[in-house]
């Protein structure tokens, strides 16, 4: 009994702090919803894009770590550009659903060019952190996940304040809510596109760098795979809520971590889907969205 | 010769996908788990030929019905969900199909071979048409016989008084709804229908390729199936032909550029709908095709 209490407070730590990763996610596509009203499928190849563009220094330069971790950033930042310039900028008005292709044109563009690139081979990123646990009395923690968790807290702080403290967030706000009004108040809506791309692509590329440390080899095919776990914490959390993208970040998080320990591996992912039928039948407003989608 | 058949083939069954998207898109809804449908079609009628030794068409009209019946069970719980939500329950139900069939094992040793769905091998050795020796032109015929047929139904279907509820779905539910339309039976009906077809598709493709495993039926199927009726355009039933038609024949001759193929395939997505966001045949074209067909009609009468 005590052992099973262990085993799954265990993973409850493993999942809390791996979910923290999914809920920057989530709060990525929140701030490209919120300020945009659109879904940008792409975001998951920008993120692999930045941490593959992070290998560049690092395998034909041999640079260290912490220019990795700033190319990362930046070329994340430089492909959410791109993003933008190719998928919304020139889409006319009223199309709800070509920028929804445009964004799946792009995830296609951006995962065979790195798979042009890197001719499909796994590449290995090196751990910072090494892979010594802590020991935190009788349980582990992996220094890795600790920060992406900790991180994570950072990064929910730091926007807490930009969005309710400066005039960026007001600005921002204001075109989440009405872009026509703010446009007539004198806010540049493009200018706050602009800045909601940079704003989220660099959230991507400092959480990409860290839980790519935690996979150990790096394909291509992450791409697809954190889109959909951003939309997966969105849909639960309720699409527009910052706050609900964190519990729903963190709840994903711990439910598949149980479910890879008591299940197996393969269960991860079902188990991940079945939480989102879950919530869509059950509570489809998400978490903390508004009612009446 | 063999290779323009290979290719005609592929964007036949990819035609009865964009078709299944087609279906549940004209009442409004967005699916991208198609292909959750085609995979259970592929797998329950290459079970019934290669295990149980069903004939082939009884065997694809299973596949079909465990598609439609899926389709049936998933329409009510999407019901509570629209727009992009909807896409995202779908996209969520295809996974956990693909996830299924990733983790089943069914084998039988059948004349040497092992068969059947064998986890993440694959389910291989579907060979029951090459057995009896069809060719693959014959099968061709097949393929396209079906394509026809699903696109005749589907035009009759939106000249019918249903189509017209379809599209009053798609336009304003709750004055579908005011109307006397039952939207739940319009909706849970277009999503058997759309299982019926993409467990054709499925069952046609698992005969002509032999083989299907889970990788098939992957994110890449989901998005291509949904590309096809929104790149060839929402207002008629020859969209998703003609979007599957352009992509895939585009992707073929694109061959040519080997490992540049995939790049250049996803940027002409992205041009396609940046010039044509409303798809190929949009409904601007449509009035004027129709406009034409309703003036040269004036003119042959006032001759």
């Amino acid at each position: 009994m005590t052992d099973l209490l262990l085993d799954v407070t265990q993973q409850l730590i493993n999942g809390l702090m791996y979910g923290a990763f999914y809920a920057i996610i989530g709060i990525g596509f929140t701030l490209f919803f919120g300020v945009m009203k659109k879904f940008n499928l792409a975001y998951g190849p920008t993120i692999m894009a930045g941490i593959y563009l992070g290998l560049i220094p690092l395998y034909l330069f041999k640079m260290p770590m912490w220019v990795v971790f700033l190319t990362c950033v930046a070329g994340a930042i430089v492909i959410g550009f791109i993003v933008e310039l190719a998928c919304f900028r020139f889409i006319r008005k009223g199309h709800e659903l070509a920028p929804l292709i445009t964004t799946i044109g792009m995830l296609i563009l951006i995962q065979e060019t790195v798979v042009t690139i890197t001719h499909a081979l796994p590449y290995e990123y090196p751990n910072i952190f090494g892979d010594e646990s802590l020991d935190l009395g009788p349980f582990l923690v992996r220094p890795d996940y600790l920060a992406i968790f900790i991180t994570g807290v950072g990064f929910v702080a730091l926007l807490y304040l930009l969005v309710n403290r400066t005039r960026f967030g007001r600005a921002m706000r204001a075109v989440a809510e009405n872009p026509a009004a703010a446009q007539l108040l004198g806010v540049s809506v493009k200018r706050m596109n602009m800045l909601t791309f940079t704003l989220s692509s660099a959230l991507g590329g400092v959480s990409g760098f860290l839980v790519a440390m935690t996979f150990g080899a790096l394909q291509p095919g992450i791409a697809g795979w954190m889109t959909i776990k951003g939309l997966v914490v969105i849909v639960i959390g309720g699409v527009g809520s910052i706050p609900g993208a964190i519990l729903a970040g963190l709840l994903l998080g711990v439910v598949e971590f149980q479910a890879m320990w008591f299940l197996g591996f393969t269960y991860r992912d079902i188990l991940a889907f079945l939480l989102l039928f879950a919530f869509l039948v059950l509570r489809p407003s998400g978490l903390m969205g508004k009612p009446a989608v | 010769m063999e290779y323009y058949v290979a290719v005609l083939s592929i964007i036949g069954i990819h035609m009865l996908l964009g078709l299944s998207v087609y279906l549940v898109a004209i009442t409004g809804q967005l699916s991208f788990g198609q292909q959750g449908f085609y995979a259970i079609g592929a797998y329950f009628a290459g079970m019934c030929t290669a295990l149980w030794g069903i004939p082939l068409f009884p065997a694809i009209l299973v596949g079909m019905a465990a598609a439609g019946v899926m389709g049936f069970l998933v329409g009510f719980p999407c019901l509570r969900v629209k727009g992009l939500y909807l896409g995202i329950a779908t996209l969520g139900f295809g996974e956990i199909v693909r996830l299924v069939f990733l983790n089943i094992k069914y084998t039988k040793m059948i004349g040497g071979k092992l068969v059947g769905p064998n986890g993440a091998e694959g389910f291989r050795h579907v060979s029951y048409i090459y057995d009896r020796g069809m060719t693959q032109v014959q099968y061709l015929g097949i393929i396209y016989a079906a394509v026809l047929v699903v696109a005749i139904l589907i035009f009759l279907l939106e000249r019918s008084k249903l189509g017209v509820k379809f599209r009053a779905v798609e336009e304003d539910e709750m004055a579908a709804a005011m109307a006397g339309i039952n939207v739940t039976a319009v909706k849970v009906f277009a999503f058997t229908m759309g299982g019926f077809v993409a467990g054709l598709g499925g069952a046609l493709f698992v005969h002509y390729s032999t083989y299907i495993d889970h990788e098939i039926v992957a994110l890449p199927l989901a998005f291509s199936s949904a590309i096809y009726p929104l790149l060839g355009g929402l207002g008629s039933v020859w969209g998703p032909i003609l979007g599957a038609a352009v992509l895939i024949f585009l992707t073929e001759s694109l061959r040519v550029l080997h490992e540049f193929r995939m790049i250049i395939y996803g940027a002409l997505i992205i041009l396609m709908m940046t010039f044509r966001p409303r798809g190929l045949i949009d409904e601007a074209f449509l009035r004027r095709l129709r406009g034409l067909r309703r003036r040269r009609a004036a003119a042959s009468a006032a001759t």
